[in-house]
């Protein structure tokens, strides 16, 4: 076991974990942050991204004794006091989640993204979220929740207006 | 993990190569973790311990000058690599490839050491530094040793590097800096796939340089060829050159195949 203090979205937690563990159980079963999902747990899908340090990353190929000191985000630092980010609210208003599985990574690549580029083109949405597997929506809603975000879409495109 | 072990982060590097001469335990030094942890995951191997390198500060220098040319440590991601602007400018060919490489998460973490030290016959870094001319510097308790990476790599998953010994880092020569390129990658996904094949080539003025990944159980570096070489020329030394086998991700053929379009692509400037 190692001791390791780590802040999670804004909150401080020091806990003793197994060394093998990795971040992503970490924060699903000591901390019970279970709104980052698991998918193949090998780096392929992206369910599991969190943002640390400031680097979107997949946390199920991160150890949790490696992020000793860090600062990590994950989708529960979203909501604040009940009310939706501007981002989840955009996703909301897109139809851009089905199922739901792929949504808080999906949305943690896309904050990590809009801090790089805050107003991606089309294709620059798609190369960053290459990354994250959504086998519900086939992406377009994805994409159209990220241009409405930065108010990059017109007024008759997208699924706002059906609303 | 389905498998406990010990996690170490030494703050020296003499540490570090105490630690991989001491043969009493099994022990893995990693930096991002995107092969390890796949393979412990998957039962391929089962460490008693794990090193984090990333504690050592000399191991994230990444640095360009003039006469040494590029020097990238073994804690350098693939991001930092592909973003830094010396290697933009002066060696396009690694931040095109490196840009090739997984998704956004991983080449935040992936090192771009680690993808060669890997060795896997799909690494999207070996090519590109083949082509370059690139040197491992390898450390143990007994001393250094250079080594041009087209030597360094024998087969799928092997190299040259002993179990006490560590890669340093990579030293990509400065007279390559006139160099531009190309890279091109089949996947059968974008972003979550490892390469089907792909294809790199180094153009500089007296030379043509092809390496290609993925259709040996290394990666092939080919002669070099003249800048007046004809396609055809170039495609039928590839398929003399290479040994593609039949896998899940495609057919022999289909890599033969690829392998001529992908040259001709590269040599012709298309998408
Ligand atoms: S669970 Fe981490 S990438 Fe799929
Ligand atoms: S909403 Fe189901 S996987 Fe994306």
């Amino acid at each position: 076991m190692v001791r390791i203090t780590v802040r999670v979205n804004g909150k401080e937690y020091t806990r003793e974990v197994v060394e093998s563990r990795t971040l992503l159980h970490f924060l699903r079963e000591d901390l019970s942050l279970t709104g980052t999902k698991e998918g193949c747990g090998a780096g392929e899908c992206g369910a599991c991204t969190v943002i640390l340090d400031g680097q979107a990353v997949n946390s199920c190929l991160i150890l949790a004794a490696e992020t000793d000191g860090s600062t990590i985000e994950t989708i529960e630092g979203e909501a604040k006091n009940g009310k939706l980010s501007r981002m989840q609210e955009a996703f909301h208003n897109h139809h851009a989640v089905q199922c739901g599985f792929c949504t808080p990574g999906m949305i943690m690549t896309i904050k990590d993204l809009l801090r790089r580029k805050p107003k991606p083109s089309r294709d620059e949405i798609i190369d960053g979220i290459e990354g994250n597997f959504c086998r519900c929506t086939g992406y377009e809603q994805i994409i159209e929740a990220v241009l409405d975000v930065t108010g990059q879409l017109g007024k008759k495109e997208g699924l706002r207006h059906v609303r | 993990m389905i498998h406990d072990f010990r996690y170490v982060r030494p703050e020296r590097l003499d540490e570090v190569l105490d630690l991989l001469s001491d043969r009493g335990e099994k022990g893995c030094v990693f930096s991002g973790g995107t092969d390890l942890f796949v393979d412990i995951r998957a039962g391929m191997t089962t460490p008693d311990y794990v090193v984090d390198l990333k504690g050592i500060e000399s191991l994230h220098h990444l640095s360009f000058d003039k006469k040494e040319g590029l020097s990238i440590g073994a804690c350098v991601t693939v991001n930092e690599l592909i973003q830094h602007e010396a290697v933009k400018k002066h060696y396009s060919i690694l931040a095109i490839a490196g840009r090739e490489l997984a998704s956004h998460q991983i080449r935040n973490r992936a090192t771009v050491v680690g993808n060669v030290v890997t060795a896997s016959p799909c690494g999207d870094m070996a090519s590109p530094l083949l082509c370059l001319d690139a040197e491992a510097v390898i450390l143990s308790n007994k001393g250094s040793r250079n080594i041009l990476l087209s030597d360094f790599v024998t087969g799928v998953k092997s190299t040259t590097l002993r179990p006490d010994e560590l890669v340093e880092k990579i030293i990509v020569p400065s007279r390559m800096i006139d160099a531009t390129g190309g890279y091109k990658k089949l996947k059968r996904i974008r972003g979550h796939d490892l390469g089907v094949v792909s294809v790199a080539l180094l153009k500089r003025k007296d030379t043509l340089r092809f390496a290609i990944s993925s259709a040996a159980p290394t990666p092939v570096l080919l002669p070099d060829f003249p800048p007046s070489a004809s396609v055809e020329e170039v495609q039928a030394a590839a398929q003399q050159a290479i040994s593609p086998i039949d896998d899940v991700r495609c057919s022999r053929e289909y890599r033969a195949f690829m392998v001529n379009v992908f040259i001709e692509r590269l040599m012709k400037g298309a998408e």
